[in-house]
């Protein structure tokens, strides 16, 4: 058992004419928290769609925990937790209730208050998902990702279009997650989130990858004064203007 | 790496009927049709019929209202209402949700019909118990195999409804293309008026669709007549129909 946890070779992905993935290589460690930055179009959706087994590539290779997502997906979806971009969920239903019946899919979920902790909703849980605000809509998609104790998760944008404040807190949700040797592929594109959280950070650019390494590495690969400059150098443009 | 295969188990489709059944009760306007309409049509005709006896001791209502009635209440549950459930789930991205988790979104389909068969139950209940009860209406002469052909219509709607859900693009196109099919073949089947007044050629085609073969067999049901073979192969092409169609077309994201 080696001590990978996300290992991608190769991928590849095109949409009619369009390449939105071109031979990307990922190897994330267990316990790892690797970030994958790029503007809109960078591929970066479409990477982790693929190793969630959303996707399947056009050429190359997806292990999970020793899984191939296409032919073990019954035994994935078991330890994969995913947060899928724009995804809602029953509009009618309630915090706890949408929570109870993800927790009725995994043979050993966390308990849903532990869950309504973790995202801070414990005070919202009879409230109806129609009636959250964005923000709190947005962190009952991660609960939903955390209730079934995954070993890897995927979270596609896990804080755009929160305010700072919920912002913070998600990060502080993702950091248990690390204290518990959980396996996170953060799909972000902002410099700030990812230089706090990530261990080191894949950069993506019209579906190549670019770079991947420490935060603090690209910045002195690049002679760059932070994250933000690096990511200049390295694409020719700000992630905020292409998104 | 051991991770067990275990799928969802007997809990987890308890928890997704109940689910799915609070999101019909709590869709309070999606109630109204399948549950009052039938109503209200039953209220306007049943006094008038109520007394003329057709054939076996059965009146007009019981065997010209009530089957019609009861093919309402399963049509607009399957072909209206559970299609605009689906096509929301879709658009909405929760097949897709739930396609990265142990429960597969096909779940969802299977518990979504299993809350609209309790719904025409419910609705049928309603209008048989107001139909007796205030009506003095009288059960069909051959009931088990009314039950049975309720059954068979049940899953000819649904097929029916499976089709609207696999073209419709969008949750509001659903309920249009629900509603049109609905009412095309409702108004040829009988819904606003014996199918002895449309030109022969719409009739034939009326009675051959779902809904006017479920108005046909019902009625014979009720009366106690020969079920013709024509309207039970209607409704089973149909199921295979429906079946093969939504397999082919239905896209769960």
């Amino acid at each position: 058992m080696t001590d990978t946890a996300v290992d991608a070779a190769n991928l590849r992905k095109r949409y009619g004419g369009t390449v939105a993935v071109d031979d990307v290589s990922l190897r994330v460690r267990t316990g790892e928290i690797l970030g994958i930055l790029g503007g809109n179009g960078a591929g970066k959706t479409t990477t982790v769609e693929m190793i969630a087994g959303l996707r399947t590539p056009d050429s190359g290779r997806v292990r999970v925990l020793g899984l191939d997502p296409g032919r073990d997906r019954a035994r994935l979806r078991q330890v994969l937790g995913v947060q899928l971009q724009e995804a809602q969920l029953h509009h009618a239903l309630t915090v706890s209730e949408l929570i109870g019946l993800f927790h009725s899919f995994y043979p050993h979920p966390r308990p849903v208050e532990e869950v309504l902790e973790l995202v801070e909703l414990t005070d919202r849980r009879t409230t109806r998902f129609e009636k959250l605000s964005g923000g709190q809509q947005q962190r009952l998609s991660i609960a939903v990702a955390l209730v079934g104790r995954p070993r890897v998760v995927i979270l596609d944008e896990l804080t755009t279009g929160l305010d700072p404040r919920t912002r913070r807190r998600m990060w502080a949700a993702v950091e248990r997650l690390r204290d518990e040797r959980v396996t996170v592929l953060l799909v972000s594109h902002a410099m700030e989130e990812v230089e706090r959280l990530c261990d080191r950070v894949a950069l993506l650019d019209a579906g190549r990858l670019v770079a991947l390494d420490t935060p603090a590495g690209l910045v002195a690969r690049t002679g760059a004064a932070n994250l933000d400059d690096a990511f200049v150098t390295l694409t020719g443009s700000r992630p905020e203007e292409t998104s | 790496m051991t991770v067990d295969t275990r799928r969802p188990g007997l809990g987890s489709w308890l928890t997704l009927v109940r689910c799915e059944a609070k999101m019909v009760v709590r869709d309070t306007a999606g109630l109204v049709v399948p549950i009052g309409l039938p109503l209200l049509i039953l209220v306007m005709n049943a006094s008038a019929a109520g007394d003329e006896v057709v054939v076996n001791g059965r009146t007009v209502l019981d065997v010209y209202v009530l089957p019609l009635v009861l093919t309402i209440v399963i049509a607009t549950i399957g072909v209206v209402n559970m299609p605009s459930f689906l096509a929301y789930y879709r658009r909405a991205g929760i097949l897709r949700r739930l396609s990265v988790t142990p429960a597969s979104p096909a779940m969802v389909l299977i518990a979504q019909a299993v809350v609209s068969a309790l719904q025409t139950i419910i609705g049928i209940g309603v209008a048989l118990a107001v139909a007796v009860l205030v009506f003095d209406a009288n059960l069909p002469v051959r009931l088990v195999t009314a039950l049975g052909l309720l059954l068979l219509a049940t899953a000819a709607m649904y097929a029916v409804g499976m089709i609207v859900a696999a073209v419709a693009p969008t949750p509001n196109s659903a309920v249009a293309i629900g509603l049109v099919a609905f009412f095309g073949i409702g108004a040829l089947g009988g819904l606003f008026g014996s199918r002895e007044t449309l030109p022969e050629a719409l009739a034939t085609a009326g009675e051959w669709l779902p809904f006017g073969a479920t108005v046909e067999v019902l009625s014979d049901a009720w009366a106690g007549t020969p079920i013709e073979p024509l309207h039970l192969m209607s409704l089973s092409v149909t199921v295979l129909v429906g079946g093969a169609v939504s397999a082919a077309f239905f896209r769960w994201d």
